[in-house]
């Protein structure tokens, strides 16, 4: 069965959106990740503009990210503390990325910086977050290494405002999460995403929480980040189609409920391989899209 | 079937034909057309929240040997697009925007047979009728050579043709002879989804020695309804209202799905 999407001018089959739906909302419960670096462009690739695609999107991630933060929560998983901190430097960063974009398309060179920082920062999340988790698999039960007395650890803990997390059962600066997430969402904002890819790596390797800890954590942290872009979508472009939204989030806010469930039964290391896995495989996709000619050598204008 | 304005030109003596159709939108199968263009007054399509695409016939009467031309197109308009060039020698990616002035969003043309072989190219062009004519009364900006704006016209159309937005064909119009030695005859046509609301603009031609001798109109509008009209008009004249009914939505989706599987999947 068809519907008409009025926002999107255009007319979709239902079964296409809420099979998406289900699908990101698998990974947004197992990952903590949006998935809006997956779901914009199979969007657009049936049909949907890409300015309406990515609005609607953050419209249905605030559905998932609900209905995953609330499964993470009921399984103790979600560290309010830390989200909180993130959350004041990721929305400092976006504003920040913001002029810096404006800047950046007044120079003219915009779109190269765009795809070049979505490609280099996908890879090498991806690469590292693949590699590392593989050698964890495989030391399995290896001592846990010797506490780095690194240059960069007494630094950290040479800051003030110390402050400990107990879900996370971690000590920090409180600077360090504000300023981690402000550079995740400079970079964000510049790519035009939500930044889930980028933030879950950086609670695990950064600020060293437990996965399980940091999927729930990021999908309470996205929640906020994506009712903000909503609105700003809503009322200033006029872009989120309510209709595309609310196919979409019938699959969704079911698939994050059993992400959850699933992520329960596997190891964090094993969750982590999984995604780096995805995160290359969509960069290896970005990559192709850059060097293969185009079919078309236009494209719908306010597009990517 | 109702009779639509009938222009005749230069060619007096052709007076004698009258050259009628109607424009009629059907939901699917033939059967419902007869019914629907009783209607004749309802010459435009509703866009409700099933809406697919819709179905348009156009017929007529014509004077019996002439050949046809049907076109349909919307208003011409400034059509902005993104470029796609390489860039560091190897990386395909936006280069820059591309104007296309004086350019329909859609463009239909349907002919008895190939339009080369029935019109002269300068009756063509003084019509607007075929992608070649089209492309010497568009304006490209940037500025471009002829070579380059031939290129940049066709991927555009191309563009468009995968929308379904731009076709051509011959051969689709269906002619017969009337008892009263008339010619009648009828072209039916899938409209897409992708056609946005607003009014489009339907031309017949008669074709005789070469050059036009007869044209007349009608048109086709197309309308959101209910529903679609009702979201629609809110996501432009209340934005702020729209987002944040779409965010509350979400919201309450998110906590309801998350309550219903708490209760029965026994999370703890």
């Amino acid at each position: 069965m068809h519907l008409y999407l009025p926002v999107a001018l255009t007319s979709i089959n239902i079964l296409i959106p809420v099979g998406l739906g289900l699908a990101v909302g698998l990974l947004s419960g197992l990952f903590g990740v949006g998935g809006g670096f997956l779901l914009t462009p199979l969007l657009i690739m049936f049909g949907i503009p890409s300015t309406v695609a990515a609005a609607t999107d953050s419209n249905q991630i605030v559905a998932a990210s609900t209905s995953g933060t609330y499964a993470h929560w009921k399984l103790g998983n979600v560290d309010f503390k830390m989200g909180i901190y993130l959350l004041i430097g990721g929305f400092v960063g976006g504003l920040g990325g913001v002029q810096l974009i404006k800047v950046l398309r007044a120079m003219g060179n915009a779109d190269f910086v765009i795809k070049i920082t979505y490609v280099l920062m996908l890879g090498i999340v991806g690469g590292y977050m693949f590699i590392e988790s593989l050698q964890s698999l495989r030391k399995k039960k290896t001592e846990a290494a010797p506490n780095k007395d690194s240059a960069m650890a007494k630094f950290l803990e040479s800051l003030p405002l110390q402050t400990r997390f107990e879900k996370s059962g971690v000590t920090h600066s409180a600077i360090v999460p504000v300023v981690l997430g402000a550079f995740v969402g400079v970079l964000a904002a510049i790519m035009g995403v939500g930044g889930g890819f980028l933030m879950v790596p950086v609670m695990v390797y950064m600020l060293r929480m437990p996965m399980h800890v940091v999927v729930g954590t990021s999908l309470f942290q996205i929640l906020f980040t994506c009712i903000e872009v909503t609105f700003l979508q809503a009322y200033t472009n006029h872009t989120v189609d309510f209709t595309l939204a609310v196919l979409l989030l019938v699959g969704s806010t079911i698939g994050a409920q059993a992400g959850a469930v699933v992520g329960r039964k596997l190891k964090g290391e094993q969750l982590k391989v999984m995604l780096a896995g995805i995160v290359l495989l969509v960069t290896v996709k970005i990559v192709f899209d850059l060097t293969i000619t185009p079919a078309s050598f236009l494209a719908q204008a306010g597009g990517h | 079937m109702k009779e639509c304005g009938v222009q005749s030109s230069m060619f007096k003596k052709m007076l004698a034909f009258a050259l009628t159709f109607c424009i009629a939108p059907f939901a699917f199968a033939p059967d419902a057309f007869a019914m629907l263009t009783a209607k004749a007054n309802h010459d435009h399509i509703s866009v409700d929240f099933f809406y697919n695409g819709s179905a348009v016939s156009v017929k007529g009467e014509s004077e019996p040997g002439v050949d046809l031309v049907v076109k349909i197109t919307a208003p011409e308009g400034r059509q902005k697009m993104r470029k796609k060039g390489k860039v560091a020698g190897f990386l395909w990616m936006n280069v820059g925007d591309i104007v296309f002035d004086h350019t329909p969003n859609l463009y239909f043309l349907h002919s008895t047979r190939s339009v080369d072989d029935i019109l002269t190219p300068a009756e063509q062009d003084a019509h607007l009728i075929g992608y070649r004519s089209l492309e010497k009364h568009i304006a490209v900006e940037p500025a471009f050579s002829p070579e380059e704006k031939e290129r940049w016209f066709d991927e555009f159309v191309k563009f468009r043709e995968s929308s379904n937005l731009y076709a051509l064909s011959n051969g689709k119009i269906e002619t017969t002879l009337t008892d009263k030695g008339r010619q009648k005859y009828a072209l039916y046509l899938d409209w897409p989804y992708q056609a946005s609301p607003g009014g489009y603009t339907v031309t017949v031609f008669a074709v005789k020695n070469g050059k036009v001798v007869e044209t007349a109109y009608s048109h086709v509008k197309v309308e959101q309804t209910g529903v679609v009209k009702a979201l629609a008009g809110m996501a432009v004249a209340h934005g702020g209202l729209y987002g944040l009914v779409s965010v509350l939505v979400a919201l309450g989706a998110g906590f309801g799905v998350g309550m219903v599987f708490g209760k029965g999947g026994g999370a703890h």
